[in-house]
């Protein structure tokens, strides 16, 4: 009963969301400010219905209540509780109603604090939103119904599969799907503005926080992901260049573009076609991956059971929502006043080039990614796009780009001077220089590209902190007063050097990583010894062991350094008996930011095993990178003036800081 | 009919989602005032930024004529729109939607895509429901259940060994009689459906492995004929013609000539000595107690319902051949040790005591009865 309840709740979520694509942007147009006011309690109304249907979903899964086909099909009575519980997204079906939750939780978010926002355009942007959700639930009721049942049902399930049985996994999908569906209510509101012709310079403000909780999450979620990937999968790479991972890789790009862009058409105006350009590309590239990963057009570790009818599905909304989308832009970007004007050395300049080498980055990941798919459907040859492509192309945008960041936030708005700009960053500049010629006394000439990308990393994180040292002046006015102007910076100030900080650490970590990496593959007997950079790993024996849903054989490691013990490491081969499917586990000891990684191979018989041993300086970075830029976005969205609203009477400020920075 | 009231209440909050915000007029708040706080923080924060020293008055005087630009023209758009006052047939047109629309359509299409009838199944639930109302598969998963917690539970190995048996998977089946075997020490029956088991399994070969069990039941015990059947029919398939004559011959020396397995016996002799085979020779019938390859055959492509009467013929034809007959001291222990292994240990107690009470008069096989519970942790009264 409990699921049939469930099952009704998302079926009455769908027919709520065809009452909210109607109603409140009805109101809109008409100026009826009673149906304007429906929008924000039906997107309320919408969430808890999908909630309750997702949660009924959960406690099938909990109880392994194999009466449901998605129960039956993806879990396992054995299986851990955790597992149980991320195996809800962990297949088709499921994960399309996470994606579902996590659109009308953005219709509901704007609901419940989007009360700055013009009624018109709030009602406006939710009636968007549901129009998007309406096509998706559609998609989930009529092709992927997580609901259905078995009247009969089996005493067994069939498991999740077991690549996907794993912590990674319990927090990946929904970071990234929150970032990527976050999307959804930024291409929202830009609809919204075309289609009420209010592209303005507040409409770029209202934009902001939504656009940095949409980037912060896919931000994790990416870093997550590849992550998992690499202590997961067991080949010791962090990034693959895999089709799913493009997918999510693109909206980040285009995101960050958007982020940039809009900060230009909210201080003077300008980019404003662009901007709202970017909004709807953005959203595309997510529907673009969602459509990719699920229409058996790739063959990925991501790709859930795959059906060319659901493909078709998808193909079909998402020419309804990209093209109608740019149809709509089409006609109401020309009628968009231009606004203000600027010098090509300026912040605007600044933040036009960042966004011409972020969508050119873009496209290459798009041309790499769809290139092969192309050609396999019009020729049949089968091609594989990898990492030199990206290399050649993606890398060579990046490097100009990461110069130029520093640069950015220390011009100024219209006409900027870029030697001032440059003497501010002397220090940086100087420190970077020092570190490259550092790494050339150390390492020699034999690696020229390594030491220019650490000096590189060195100049983005430098040129970070030192943006937020000449705002606060510190050399001017002294340490006292300068920590209180620190603490009054606003939060987008403080943001923008953190967030471009990570950015630097991840480069960082990319270039160490890479460039210093040791890598030893060798067939091991009980006893062997390899040494990688200073540690010596030392194979103690394999040994079989049950898990609850798997067998695994166990390897022993001992790590020394120095003949000193330093960590015992257990890595393993795990063997999933009910889908009848191997997996790895990698076994990594973490040293400062640098981890020793091992993964095992094929048993050769006689104990002897092939392993795979590295040695990765400052791979941990990279996501530690990741993680500082999300602060950042989180700083900015803490910003006080991302909440400037219409007047309210009773608004009291409750403490003016003491200096106000800006 | 609860979920029909949980259908009807959640039907009604999202109507009510929709039909509150219609019901109370809104307080006309201009749009335009959001913009304007929007730009008149911009001009604060150029004020701030001047005053900081980051950038110059020009700069700044610029900066201010640009936004305050913006501010007068969300002003004036202000002035420009009219307040308009809903109309009453749009707000009737949404309150339709919400009071007709909403609830027939998520009806509806529930109707057609839902099982309302279909009661929730989850696993705890269903292995812990009474055991008459058990499917085949969950008394099969319990008992597997069972023996992978205790794998040394020779009892559960026996009694699941004859299942397998039956549903057509023959090789489970030996692997369990072999772990019955192993943990509860030699007994000619269990050796005897053992080398059945692998014999199935082998589609009618029968090879070392089972010889040797047929072999061993046997030497427990020779009375029987099953094993010796086996035997008999393993040295016709060896092709020692001369031994499987005198094993035949031996075999049907004072059979009860109304047996099942004569005619076959006869046939196979027959064969051995070049003579025709006797007239009533019917379908080949192995024995009378054991399935047939063709049986089990047929029990692996029954349907599950099917499956089910099968088993609980194995435990319900028990218990009504001992109704019938007042039961042997195996039948007894039997039927109890088939309770407890699926865990339903009122049943096993039950069984015990209308055991005491149907071997009264028996004491030999009372006691071994009581023996058999009290080691299963039953005590009787």
């Amino acid at each position: 009963m409990v699921i049939e309840f469930g099952h009704f709740a998302l079926v009455l979520a769908f027919i709520l969301t065809l009452v909210q694509s109607v109603v409140p942007i009805w109101g809109a147009l008409t100026g009826d400010t009673r149906l304007m006011a429906t929008a924000s309690p039906v997107a309320q109304a919408q969430f808890i219905l999908v909630l309750v249907s997702f949660i009924v979903l959960t406690g099938a899964y909990l109880n392994s209540d194999f009466s449901v086909v998605n129960v039956w099909e993806n879990s396992h009575s054995a299986k851990p509780l955790l597992y149980k519980f991320t195996g809800v997204w962990g297949n088709h079906e499921g994960s399309m109603l996470l994606w579902v939750l996590i659109l009308v939780f953005f219709s509901a978010l704007v609901g419940l604090f989007g009360g700055n926002l013009p009624a018109d355009l709030r009602a406006t942007t939710l009636s968007v939103q549901s129009w998007v959700t309406a096509g998706f639930v559609l998609f989930i009721l009529a092709t992927s119904n997580p609901f259905n049942r078995i009247p009969n049902p089996p005493i067994e399930g069939n498991d999740l599969n077991p690549i996907l049985q794993d912590i990674g996994l319990a927090i990946h999908p929904p970071l990234l799907y929150v970032g990527y569906v976050g999307f959804s209510i930024v291409f929202s509101f830009a609809v919204a503005a075309l289609i009420l012709g209010r592209t303005d310079a507040a409409w770029a403000r209202w934009v902001r926080p939504w656009t940095l909780l949409a980037w912060c999450f896919l931000t994790l979620g990416i870093a997550m992901g590849s992550y998992w990937a690499y202590y997961e999968l067991g080949w010791g790479g962090w990034w693959f260049w895999d089709p799913v991972e493009n997918a999510s890789f693109m909206p980040w790009l285009a995101g960050t573009a958007l982020l940039h862009s809009a900060i230009v058409m909210e201080k003077r105006e300008a980019l404003k076609v662009w901007t709202v350009l970017l909004a709807i590309s953005t959203f595309s590239l997510s529907l673009l991956g969602a459509f990719l990963v699920r229409s058996g057009v790739l063959t990925s570790v991501h790709a859930f059971a795959t059906d060319p009818a659901r493909g078709v599905f998808i193909l079909v909304l998402l020419c309804i929502f990209i093209g109608g989308s740019l149809a709509l832009y089409a006609w109401r970007a020309p009628m968009l006043k231009q606004g203000g004007l600027f010098a090509p050395i300026s912040r605007e300049g600044g933040l036009v080039l960042n966004n011409l080498f972020l969508t050119a980055a873009t496209a290459a990941v798009l041309v790499g990614t769809l290139y092969p798919l192309v050609l396999d459907a019009l020729t049949g040859e089968k091609i594989s796009v990898g990492e030199p492509f990206f290399n050649l192309t993606f890398g060579p945008l990046m490097v100009p780009l990461l110069m130029a960041v520093p640069f950015g936030p220390v011009l100024s708005w219209k006409r900027g001077d870029l030697l001032a700009a440059t003497q501010r960053l002397y220090v940086a500049l100087g420190l970077a220089l020092l570190v490259v010629l550092f790494t050339f006394w150390l390492w020699g000439m034999e690696r020229v590209l390594a030491p220019l990308g650490i000096g590189l990393a060195v100049w983005v994180m430098a040129g970070a902190v030192s943006e937020i040292v000449t705002r606060v002046k510190f050399f001017e006015i002294g340490l006292k007063r300068g920590f209180s102007r620190l603490a009054g910076l606003p939060g987008s100030a403080w943001g923008t050097a953190v967030a471009h900080f990570g950015v630097g650490v991840t480069v960082l970590g990319i270039v160490t990583a890479t460039a210093f990496e040791y890598e030893r593959i060798e067939t091991m007997r009980a006893g062997d010894t390899v040494t990688v950079s200073d540690y010596q790993v030392t194979f103690d024996g394999a040994a079989p062991r049950r898990g609850p849903n798997y067998t695994e054989d166990v390897g022993h490691f001992t790590i020394r350094k120095g003949g000193v013990t330093v960590a015992e490491l257990d890595p393993s081969k795990r063997f999933y008996t009910a889908r009848q499917m191997p997996t790895t586990e990698a076994g990594i000891y973490t040293t400062g930011f640098s981890q020793v990684y091992l993964s095992l191979g094929e048993s050769r018989g006689d104990g002897a095993m092939d392993v795979r041993v590295y040695f990765k300086p400052l791979i941990t970075l990279i996501w530690i990178g990741c993680v500082i830029m999300a602060i950042g976005a989180v700083l900015s969205m803490a910003d006080r003036r991302l909440r400037v609203g219409a007047p309210k009477p009773a608004a009291k400020r409750r403490r003016t800081s003491a200096v106000p920075a800006e | 009919m609860m979920l029909w009231i949980l259908i009807a209440v959640l039907t009604a909050g999202a109507a009510l989602a929709v039909l509150i915000p219609l019901r109370r007029p809104v307080e006309h708040a201009s749009d335009r005032r959001a913009d304007q706080a929007v730009y008149k923080e911009q001009l604060a924060a150029i004020d701030a930024e001047l005053k900081r020293g980051l950038i110059d008055a020009e700069a700044a005087e610029a900066a201010r004529t640009e936004t305050a630009r913006r501010l007068l023209a969300a002003a004036e758009a202000e002035k420009e729109t009219t307040a308009v006052s809903s109309s009453r047939y749009r707000v009737r047109a949404a309150q339709l939607l919400a009071i007709c629309f909403t609830p027939v359509a998520a009806l509806g299409l529930y109707m057609v895509l839902g099982s309302p009838d279909l009661p929730d199944q989850p696993l705890a639930g269903r292995l812990n429901a009474p055991m008459e109302n058990q499917s085949v598969d969950v008394l099969v998963a319990q008992v597997e259940r069972h023996l992978a917690d205790n794998p040394e539970d020779g009892q559960g190995w026996a009694v699941i060994a004859p299942v397998y048996m039956s549903m057509g998977q023959p090789l489970r089946s030996a692997q369990a009689y072999a772990n019955a075997l192993r943990l509860l020490g030699p007994n000619a029956e269990w050796f005897t459906e053992l080398g059945e088991a692998l014999t199935v399994a082998n589609e009618g070969m029968i090879t070392s492995d089972a010889r040797s069990a047929f072999e061993q039941a046997v030497e427990l015990d020779s009375a029987p004929v099953k094993p010796r059947f086996f035997l008999a029919l393993a040295l016709s398939q060896e092709g020692k013609a001369e031994a499987a004559a005198e094993a035949w011959t031996s075999l049907l020396d004072g059979a009860d000539e109304r047996a099942a397995w004569v005619p076959v016996a006869r046939a196979e002799l027959a064969k051995l000595r070049g003579e025709a085979p006797p007239s009533e020779t019917g379908p080949a019938v192995e024995q009378p107690a054991g399935p047939t390859a063709e049986d089990v055959a047929a029990a692996g492509e029954m349907m599950p319902d099917e499956r089910e009467v099968m088993i609980r013929s194995m435990v319900s034809g028990l218990a009504a051949r001992i109704d019938q007959n007042g039961g042997s001291e195996a039948e007894w222990s039997q039927l109890i040790r088939s309770y407890m292994v699926l865990g339903d240990q009122g049943k096993a107690e039950a069984t015990l005591k209308s055991a005491e009470e149907a071997l009264a008069n028996n004491p030999d096989a009372l006691s071994g009865v009581r023996n058999t519970a009290s080691k299963l942790g039953l005590t009787g009264s």
